[in-house]
């Protein structure tokens, strides 16, 4: 019964994806629902294809079969921009900010995009952008460069937003205040996380896929497995 | 098989078309000496274009230099033919050892940028610099210069033809030896993932540099046919007006083939015969040409002429598996 | 000393023109890594068109009015039609196709407007006197204004408008900027129209310099490429410093030694590149 509820809140639906990169297949046969409100995060070695899905469910790579909904409307072939619109926020791995341009210019430029220059919830989160609001995004440490992303990326209040290794080469202590700031986001917006820091999936995860070899091995939906992190054998 | 019938044939194929060219138009030889000529510079070309890719908005400047090389010592200090065209492949041979330090650590882009600008040196240097040589503008004659060879006197047109059909049929033996060899398969690979042969202990400038000479030398002999041809030598052969020429006529034949390089010659210069008989300008024309090869006919005309062997040897082995099921 | 003082002020006309007609190349190239060589068409038609307009009206300013629309015009096509489809090609794929695309155009002149190169009349004659007596005639100074009023609107609009700001982040990084929902094609569209008006521009502006010729915009070409290549391909403040450079080395190296004005450019960039390969402001990319 709970799998007809799910369908109803799902945000976002993929069904049977196949993408290539020319010739070469990537990603096999892959399902998955993400509903309103979960935190869903994506495992997997190097290599498995979670950047290849996150960039195909932005729009980056289009699927040669397969569909994706969002809100039940389909958004195959749809410009990375356009979904960018509709509620789908995805930040990138490396923590790519605009190195040129200061922080308020790159929180410009997310306003731009949608329309919304309330940047108050954005100082709430983070009140250390605040300080730094004229300083180039390129003399970032690694930890304000991920503030910044998830700043820009909650601006217009999206739906769903994916990160892709959002704590990577960071310090255990900036990891930490990451943490309290993925739940604070948590309470208004969906996430879909690319992460390998076991704790915080343990800590905070709704749901987790495990990918191997382009395709979906594990589907783990209870809250007490994951905190046994019962996963971890199939990484 | 057929795909390999086909290269062993190669140069058999070309040979004989020429000259049956040769007696079907009979009027025509200045024409088809040139495409004899043409085809050994895109060679060249194709060895930058196709093996090591880089493209080159300079190769006019290869040319005339060798066309220069040989008038120069044609005019001034003997007569004989072979001996031109050594000195315009050794002067070639020292270009690129001077040059290929510099350039061949660039970008593609900026290669290809750097060699307009060579260009444009070059003009400069023939035209103004060496003007006491070479006499600017007016060109350099030295027809009278030439002294006979022995057997075939290629000072006349006629025996000229089978001259460099002689040339071009040992270019494209090398040419083969070349792709084949350890040397082609690494440009090749060069060209692909230049990081990648560099991991796994390939001195990779050393393969572009190498590259790079056999295409000056391909393109300074050229020049010294064309000078031989021509009876003369003036600036505007090296203009980069032409280098468009020799990119189009690679592209139209198959870039990185072997023997594309000659069917680029053979269509491109007869594309331009057929066309400037009833047009007196045909940029438009070659603009047109250039962006259809491009998006339909990547592969050139070698490639075409290759899925057609292709289309044979399929339709053959469906007859075969037909008789089989049979 | 006077020969000097009017070589140098020769040269900032030169480079003015060299800055406006390299821009659409140096952006096409930051903004889509694509070496568009089609981008002297737009000079070309600029200066056609200019002449036109002169012969019909007799009005310059309608003339340079009409060589911008039409360089606009003609980018927007290009880079909506064709630049945008090939940028992921390799270069010297979009190299060749850009080429074609430019004889093609130099075709269309010629069926237009013919072989003969037209001549078109200064628009203003007057002769300015300055630093006490060197003649310099105020068209030349004019240009200079010109140019440098393009560069600072330019400046402005890359620093001080949103749209500047995704274009720089775009330039920086193409699809995190789609990613936040920036429209990224429409930006560099606006862009390159900008960019080919002014070159447009540049085509009115050196109509009355030289003969506007079916093979003009092949000329530039050199040059053009001369100056982005010098000051790094997609930087604009290195266009407008090898622009400044050149300028000089055309106009005071031609007063030194005649041919210099031709070949100068050309030693001058083939030891830059060799010194720095990726030219004055360029990035490695």
């Amino acid at each position: 019964m709970s799998g007809v509820d799910m369908s109803q809140n799902a945000l976002i639906e993929v069904d049977d994806l196949y993408v290539n990169y020319g010739k070469l297949a990537v990603l096999f046969d892959i399902s998955l629902k993400i509903n309103q409100s979960e935190v869903v995060f994506l495992v997997g070695r190097n290599g498995a294809g979670k950047t290849t899905l996150f960039r195909t469910i932005a729009g980056f790579l289009h699927p040669k079969e397969g569909e994706i909904k969002l809100k039940g409307e389909s958004i195959n072939g749809m410009g990375a921009y356009r979904i960018a619109r509709k509620g789908v926020k995805y930040i990138h791995q490396d923590k790519q900010v605009f190195g040129d341009l200061s922080v308020k210019e790159n929180l410009e430029l997310s306003s731009y995009a949608t329309g919304d220059y309330n940047w108050e919830p954005v100082f709430a989160m983070f009140p250390k952008l605040k300080i730094l609001i004229d300083r180039k995004a390129g003399k970032l440490s690694g930890g304000e460069k991920q503030m910044l992303l998830m700043g820009m990326a909650i601006i217009g209040k999206p739906d769903l937003v994916m990160m892709d290794e959002p704590t990577e080469g960071l310090a255990p202590h900036v990891i930490q205040d990451l943490a309290v700031s993925f739940k604070e986001i948590s309470k208004t917006t969906t996430l879909f996380i690319v992460e390998q820091n076991l704790p915080i999936i343990a800590d905070i995860a709704d749901r987790v896929y495990c990918m191997k070899e382009g395709k979906i091995i594990v589907e783990e939906g209870c809250r007490e497995d994951i905190q046994n992190l019962c996963f971890e054998q199939y990484l | 098989m057929n795909k390999r019938i086909l290269s062993i044939l190669g140069p058999v194929i070309i040979i004989v078309l020429m000259i049956i060219f040769r007696y079907i138009f009979p009027n025509k030889i200045t024409f088809l000496t040139e495409v004899v000529i043409f085809s050994i510079y895109v060679m060249g070309n194709n060895v930058l274009m196709g093996y090591l890719g880089y493209t080159s908005f300079g190769q006019p400047f290869y040319l005339s230099t060798g066309a220069y090389s040989a008038a120069i010592y044609f005019a001034y200090f003997g007569g004989n033919i072979f001996m031109a065209m050594l000195v315009a492949v050794i002067v070639g041979f020292l270009l690129s050892l001077v040059l290929a330090p510099g350039l061949m650590r660039l970008k593609s882009s900026y290669f290809t940028l750097i060699n307009a600008a060579l260009c444009a040196i070059g003009v400069f240097v023939f035209e103004r610099l060496l003007i006491d040589i070479t006499n600017g503008n007016d060109g350099l004659w030295f027809r009278g210069n030439m002294t006979a060879t022995p057997f075939l006197d290629v000072r006349y047109p006629k025996n000229f033809f089978f001259f460099v059909l002689l040339i071009l049929l040992i270019a494209l033996y090398l040419y083969q030896k070349m792709d084949k060899s350890a040397l082609g398969i690494s440009m090749k690979a060069t060209k692909a993932n230049p990081e990648k042969m560099t991991f796994i202990g390939y001195n990779v400038f050393l393969i572009r540099s190498i590259g790079y000479s056999i295409s000056i030398m391909m393109s300074a002999l050229a020049g010294a046919l064309y000078a031989i041809n021509f009876g003369f030598v003036n600036p505007s052969l090296g203009e980069n007006t032409r280098a468009i020429e020799v990119l189009l006529a690679t592209l139209i034949g198959g870039v990185g083939s072997v023997f594309g390089p000659f069917f680029g010659a053979l269509g491109f210069l007869g594309m331009k015969d057929i066309v400037s008989s009833f047009m007196s300008r045909w940029e438009f024309v070659v603009g047109i040409i250039t962006i259809v090869v491009l998006f339909k006919f990547n592969r050139g005309i070698w490639g075409l002429i290759q899925d057609g062997a292709g289309l044979l040897q399929s339709r053959k082995k469906r007859e075969k598996t037909v008789k089989v099921e049979e | 000393m006077e020969i000097w003082i009017t070589a140098i002020i020769y040269g900032l006309a030169t480079s003015g023109i060299l800055f406006l007609v390299s821009l659409a190349l140096s952006i096409g190239y930051g903004l889509m890594r694509v070496v568009n060589m089609e981008a002297m068409l737009y000079y070309s038609f600029g200066a056609y068109v200019t002449y036109t307009i002169i012969s019909v009206t007799g009005s310059f300013i309608l003339g340079a009015l009409g060589g911008m629309v039409v360089g606009a015009g003609l980018g927007l096509i290009v880079e909506t039609q064709l630049l945008r489809k090939i940028y992921d090609r390799p270069m010297m794929f979009t190299m060749v196709v850009t080429f074609g695309v430019f004889m093609i155009g130099i075709g269309i002149i010629q069926f237009v407007w013919g072989l003969e190169p037209k001549p078109v009349a200064s628009p203003i004659s007057a002769i300015v006197k300055i630093f006490g007596g060197v003649q310099i005639p105020a068209y030349r100074l004019l240009i200079i204004v010109v140019a440098i009023a393009a560069y600072i609107l330019i400046q402005l609009m890359m620093n001080r408008t949103i749209i500047g700001k995704a274009l720089r982040a775009g330039i920086d990084n193409r699809e995190n900027v789609e990613g936040l929902g920036v429209n990224i094609n429409k930006i560099f569209t606006i862009t390159f129209i900008v960019a080919s008006a002014f070159a447009g521009l540049g085509g009115a502006l050196n109509a009355p310099l030289v003969m506007v010729g079916p093979y003009m915009g092949f000329d530039m070409l050199l040059f053009a490429f001369i100056t982005v290549i010098l000051g790094g391909l997609g930087s604009i403040k290195g266009t407008m410093v090898a622009a400044l450079i050149l300028g000089q080395v055309i106009n005071v190296g031609g007063t030194l030694w005649a041919p210099l004005a031709f070949v100068g450019p050309f030693i001058v960039m083939f030891f830059t590149i060799l010194i720095r390969p990726t030219g004055l402001f360029g990035k490695e990319i």
